[in-house]
């Protein structure tokens, strides 16, 4: 076992940071502080992933063969670690590198991976992701919205809910029913987000701005190319999404960075001196840590080549105890710092409600431990 | 940064769960609060398995990785202090070692026997070996761990003075509690877990119930931070870290003992089932070097100061 970060890791985190201090405007904590699925962050992203690609940072941890530069996991985790750090320039293209990306990969047909691969490698493709239904929430195998194969084409018809960045998103990987079995009816579409017959309605959020939507689709027609996988193999094709979704946000060092930066404006007032605050810090940082470790234990067996499964739900769920600690502490000991002065405390307030929510509900990832994790005996349904 | 473990570390692993296996069960018929074995402890103390602490190449990391998995055994033995305080003290400390706050004398403390050596923290660190007329044994401690209370002020013992801080000591017994604690919550959720996929009740097992689901998986992931920070903790041997490995240990065993007994129902008031020989170490650890009050308190004076 080795906990300490190697010279080429600490090179790469140093030069991110470096990248980052020379790329930023002045004013980007406010600006950051619109949350990643706003209009003033996607702009920016677009030329400053355009950057991050010609200094070959996008995506370094992708294979060579397909514009990445071969770095692996952990590089992905520094990476990811260093953008969500700095309010995440990347904006929703965080995803595309993340998961969408490695996904088109591992499941896309030559003619996909030729089509999208080159404008996430590029750092000018803005995706999203149609999951969820308004009747189809944490029990996603029972989603309607249903491709019908007609010729050469597929008529899609059904409604999308809570999917992030769908306003200004140009492609959507679209779950969609082209039969009646729950999970082997399941199929992926990637559809543009052009198409004729679509309609995009903003949801007014507590989390930040554009950030989730609703999604109408009345009978779109898809050429059947835009078929991703086989008819049927969505719901594999997801976990292994899934996997890497969960883990995709560095969360627990979003939450420590805000404790920390809590705590330094607690000090700077002499406010950070009763024993009752203290310990409510120490507590919140070691629920931080935790998460971060039993993250850190994933991406390591990741970098080992190892599959991974429902270690990710433990995670996860420490994740979700880590943020909801620090948010509480924030909204407890410095409520006034919720105001604009202190953009990314805002923003975890805003947003720390979402890790129990978003890529499964933090009940599911109980369901998950507990059932693959503790091997008890499923439950009765 | 590589979390797996060494092929060192895997050996050794190995073979200590070779070592212990006879161990690895509740002897029948066993109804004590606390199981000792006088022949395990002779086995551990000659296998050199406490020592690993000592070498350089394994460290601290290896040492807290021995610690865990003893800790997972029904036997209470006292392998935690040894393994990652022993090195600390030099050669010639034998016996269990026993590790006393000169400001939190006068309560039980685990371990304490004559023979034992009794290291204490006070404005340094010194050490004695425990005579028969210094201890009195405490066996209704209802901790499972064997207890004894010292009858002495240690400053009037004959005690070796030891060249090195009483802080550092604190942050090394940090470490060896949450890695021991780590093995007793892994321990007590793996017996009740099949002991609730076992037991029928309305007609099927009650680890099918979502309300027992939910709180043990919730269990899982509080163990496995338990040892993550634990064995973070002792790679680092920083003091910021280890505080925050055992106050996390604390909270978990104060948020898990009381469930996994509940959940167990009637058993879980017997002494015929196991599970209190992990539970009730675990209660005995949470109020050890002044409970999660000191913890927090020394996680944040090392982080933020």
């Amino acid at each position: 076992m080795d906990f300490t970060w190697n010279a080429e890791q600490v090179a790469f985190r140093d030069r991110l940071r470096g990248v980052l201090a020379a790329n930023l405007p002045d004013n980007w904590e406010a600006v950051a502080g619109h949350g990643p699925g706003s209009a003033e962050i996607t702009e920016f992203s677009k030329a400053f992933c355009a950057m991050l690609a010609t200094e070959g940072l996008l995506t370094p941890h992708w294979p060579k063969a397909i514009g990445g530069e071969g770095l692996g996991p952990w590089h992905q985790t520094i990476l990811a670690e260093e953008m969500w750090g700095h309010g995440e320039p990347r904006g929703a293209q965080y995803m595309n590198v993340n998961w969408i990306g490695p996904t088109l990969m591992r499941y896309g047909t030559p003619e996909q991976q030729a089509r999208y691969l080159p404008g996430i490698s590029a750092g000018s493709a803005i995706w999203c992701q149609g999951f969820s239904e308004p009747g189809s929430g944490s029990d996603l195998a029972s989603l309607r919205t249903r491709a019908v194969r007609d010729g050469d084409t597929y008529r899609v018809s059904g409604q999308k809910i809570w999917t992030s960045y769908a306003g200004l998103a140009e492609t959507c990987f679209l779950l969609c029913r082209t039969a009646d079995d729950r999970k082997k009816g399941i199929s992926i579409l990637l559809l543009p987000m052009d198409t004729p017959g679509i309609t995009v309605r903003q949801i007014p959020s507590i989390i930040g701005e554009g950030d989730i939507h609703e999604l109408f689709f009345d009978d779109c027609v898809v050429p059947a190319g835009a078929l991703f996988g086989d008819e049927g193999q969505a719901w594999e094709i997801i976990a292994f999404s899934l996997t890497n979704e969960r883990l995709g946000i560095p969360r627990y060092h979003l939450a420590r960075a805000a404790l920390d930066r809590a705590v330094s404006v607690l000090k700077g007032r002499g406010a950070f001196v009763r024993e009752g605050v203290r310990a409510e810090a120490a507590k919140a940082a070691a629920l931080c840590e935790a998460a971060r470790m039993a993250s850190y234990a994933i991406v390591s067996r990741r970098a080992g080549g190892e599959a991974i499964g429902a270690e990710s739900s433990s995670a996860r769920f420490a994740t979700v105890m880590a943020e909801r600690a620090v948010a509480e502490f924030v909204v407890e000991y410095l409520p006034e710092a919720l105001a604009d002065a202190e953009p990314y405390l805002k923003m975890h307030h805003q947003r720390g409600i979402v890790a129990g929510i978003a890529a499964g509900a933090a009940e599911i990832q109980l369901n998950i431990i507990a059932t693959d994790v503790l091997k008890l005996p499923r439950e009765a349904r | 940064m590589d979390l797996s473990l060494t092929s060192d570390q895997i050996a050794i692993l190995d073979a200590l769960d070779g070592m212990v296996r006879p161990y690895a069960a509740m002897p029948i018929g066993a109804t004590g609060f606390a199981l000792t074995s006088a022949d395990l402890d002779r086995e551990i103390g000659e296998s050199g398995f406490l020592d690993v602490g000592r070498d350089p190449d394994l460290g601290a990391v290896t040492a807290a990785l021995v610690v865990e998995r003893l800790a997972r055994l029904p036997f209470a033995t006292e392998a935690a202090v040894s393994a990652l305080i022993g090195p600390l003290l030099g050669e010639g400390t034998g016996g269990p070692l026993c590790v006393v706050d000169a400001a939190r004398l006068h309560r039980p403390l685990r371990f304490l026997a004559p023979g034992a050596t009794v290291v204490v923290l006070g404005d340094a660190v010194t050490s004695f070996t425990a005579a028969a007329d210094q201890v009195r044994a405490e066996p209704e401690s209802l901790f499972a761990y064997p207890m004894g209370t010292l009858l002495v002020d240690p400053s009037t013992a004959l005690a070796t003075r030891h060249d090195i801080s009483p802080d550092h000591v604190r942050t090394h017994l940090r470490i060896a509690l949450a890695a021991e604690a780590a093995g007793l919550l892994s321990a007590a959720l793996e017996v009740t877990c099949t002991y609730l996929a076992d037991r029928q009740q309305f007609g099927r097992p009650l680890a099918t119930f979502q309300a027992l689901r939910h709180r043990l998986a919730e269990a899982q992931v509080r163990t496995n931070g338990v040892r993550w920070l634990a064995l973070k903790a002792a790679a680092t041997l920083d003091a910021g870290d280890a505080a925050l490995a055992l106050l996390h240990a604390q909270e978990a065993a104060r948020a898990v003992t009381y469930d996994l007994h509940q959940f167990l129902g009637a058993m879980g008031m017997t002494l015929e089932h196991p599970l209190h020989l992990w539970t009730y170490r675990l209660k005995a650890l949470i109020g050890e070097l002044g409970g999660r009050a000191e913890q927090a308190a020394a996680a944040a004076d090392a982080i933020w100061g």
